[in-house]
């Protein structure tokens, strides 16, 4: 399930995605009397996952078409429930206000995690301090994030709070604009760690000779980076911005403790939406209604990656 | 390695760093800093060093508070999901990584759907399930719920890291007649320490700073994880950033200490996994 932030906070989608082709080192298939040993061993995390995730979502379905009332189900309302965020305005508003979260934080997160990372990868001075400097924000839980980033932009006392600018207050999260950018900020602050991580990772993967080469042709430093090693790492860039695609995507606690969904419902996720029906207001159907929506959204982002990074294989 | 490939970086690349390492820290430094104000200083006091510092928030925090509860509660929860992950994704890694069997691919491919479900769309059925069960309000519940949402990351991760490690020592074994199980302990598993190394670190901060599994499986205080418990602590005190940032502070070097501690492993125990992108 894709969650919290750090674990990236949500479970990020795993590293190689290769459901129809067995293993290229794995041993010569073996005979069917050894095959219940891999199932045996295979079963306890199937049958965990199974109960805790799928029987789960198959009631928030049933749930997501019924009318509720706090903690009761009852009449089957059919669609009813999804009419209400996909055929109004709001409800697509929601989404938009999403789509803009979700791709701003990107285009922040995504670069800055891949030219640290090769930063990171070169050999200097204090090169551990400034690791373990730069990933800290990785340790620190969505909801503190929150709470240390409002306090540092309270306009009449935190040190980045804007105060008093050409003479009228601003107040950032008492802006529309500013609040969703506050948000997209702090956002990427949270999650550039972890996509710098495994980029770094993935950047120390790539062999040496290849560096030497290009460094003997003669390329500049950044033409070295974009002809020969981001082409090596673009799998692993391509799981990262998956996995952080749907991090944001479904991100519920900092928004939630950051803004609130506000000022006025400018920074009203539907992910948030989804949360504060169930448990704020206790529309339980309209609350499962959201969250089977963004079940489907990560089904088909996630299928589509697949797609994309079998073909870029493929090529 | 990767010493001496590139060019050591130039001045330039140490402005990023530099620039970086002041954006990532920004927030933590203030936090330490309002930690040691008193409760007027922290309205009045504006500056990165307190004028007058003092220890009236941590005294608070450790003394009068509920926070080392939360802290002993959110270790043994982290810990004991961790644990049980490593194990069950251990086995499951090994399984998949080494074996080809009927079911394996779709076992494969269902585990991977179940990280597109969203996290609250489960919430509301798992708090039902929970309360049926008579696992709400409990460690176990929380613990079963956490390895669940882990395993298969975990999997997956220690899977690429198993693949990357050739299997001819464990074939020299089973020519030498020793039984599966014998191969697994003590064969594979010393070599997949980086890995498991890795995979562990990932999963326990994970669980420590989730906020929505935690304040749904839990009403009771004594019961609580640190995340939620912050959360409270800030509407019960109307926000009362001295003591709040001593909570804050308190709750994060734990995990500053183990991400210190394990920061080269966890580098390694990934980029092995990573190569087979």
């Amino acid at each position: 399930m894709t969650m919290s932030l750090t674990t990236p906070p949500t479970t990020p989608p795993p590293a190689d995605v290769e459901p129809a082709r067995p293993p290229a080192r794995s041993p010569r298939r073996r005979s069917l009397r050894s095959t219940r040993l891999p199932v045996a061993l295979l079963a306890p995390a199937v049958v965990l996952v199974a109960i805790v995730s799928v029987f789960p979502i198959l009631f928030a379905l049933n749930l997501s078409v019924h009318e509720t009332r706090y903690t009761e189900v009852e009449d089957f309302v059919g669609l009813q429930h999804y009419a209400q965020v996909l055929g109004t305005t709001e409800g697509w508003a929601m989404i938009g206000r999403s789509m803009v979260y979700v791709l701003g934080s990107l285009v922040l997160a995504l670069p800055l995690a891949v030219g640290l990372a090769h930063l990171l990868d070169r050999p200097a001075r204090f090169r551990r301090v400034f690791r373990v400097l730069i990933l800290m924000p990785w340790v620190i839980s969505q909801t503190v994030a929150a709470l240390l980033w409002r306090w540092l932009l309270n306009p009449d006392y935190g040190p980045l709070g804007l105060g008093s600018l050409g003479g009228s207050r601003v107040d950032v999260l008492a802006d529309p604009v500013l609040a969703m950018v506050a948000l997209v900020l702090v956002n990427v602050w949270l999650s550039y760690p972890l996509a710098t991580i495994l980029t770094l990772a993935a950047l120390q993967g790539v062999p040496a000779e290849l560096h030497e080469a290009a460094e003997v042709d003669g390329a500049s430093a950044f033409r070295r980076f974009r002809s020969v090693t981001l082409p090596m790492i673009m799998p692993t860039v391509f799981v990262v911005a998956i996995m952080l695609t749907l991090l944001y995507f479904n991100m519920v606690t900092l928004v939630l403790t950051f803004t609130g969904g506000g000022p006025f419902n400018a920074t009203l996720l539907v992910s948030l939406e989804a949360y504060q029906q169930s448990f704020s207001f206790f529309n339980l159907g309209l609350g499962a209604a959201y969250s089977v929506i963004l079940f489907v959204f990560n089904v088909v982002f996630g299928l589509a990656y697949i797609k994309m990074l079998r073909g870029d294989r493929d090529a | 390695m990767s010493h001496g490939r590139h060019r050591p970086a130039g001045p330039l690349a140490y402005v990023g760093l530099v620039a970086a390492s002041v954006f990532a820290v920004l927030p933590l430094l203030w936090a330490l800093s309002t930690s040691f104000k008193s409760k007027g200083a922290v309205l009045s006091d504006s500056g990165w060093i307190p004028a007058a510092p003092t220890l009236e928030n941590y005294t608070k925090v450790l003394f009068e508070s509920q926070v080392p509860r939360y802290l002993l509660n959110s270790i043994v929860v982290a810990a004991g999901s961790v644990v049980l992950t490593i194990v069950l994704a251990l086995l499951g890694a090994y399984a998949t990584a080494r074996f080809a069997f009927r079911g394996r691919d779709a076992s494969l491919f269902l585990i991977l759907m179940t990280s597109m479900i969203p996290g609250i769309a489960i919430l509301v059925p798992l708090y039902f399930l929970a309360v049926r069960t008579g696992l709400y309000d409990t460690y176990a519940g929380m613990i079963i719920v956490y390895t669940a949402w882990q395993v298969p990351t975990v999997l997956w991760m220690l899977r690429g890291f198993l693949q990357s490690i050739p299997g001819s020592l464990e074939e020299a074994g089973r020519i030498d007649g020793a039984g599966d199980l014998r191969i697994m302990v003590q064969l594979v598993l010393p070599l997949a320490k980086p890995g498991i190394a890795a995979a562990s670190v990932v999963a326990f901060v994970a669980v420590w700073n989730d906020f929505l599994i935690a304040s749904t499986m839990v009403s009771s205080d004594e019961k609580r994880l640190v995340a939620v418990g912050l959360y409270n602590y800030l509407s019960q005190y109307g926000i009362e950033w001295g003591q709040l940032t001593a909570a804050v502070v308190v709750t994060v070097i734990p995990m500053i200490l183990l991400f210190v501690l394990m920061e080269k492993r966890i580098v390694s125990g990934l980029s092995a996994g990573a190569t087979k992108g």
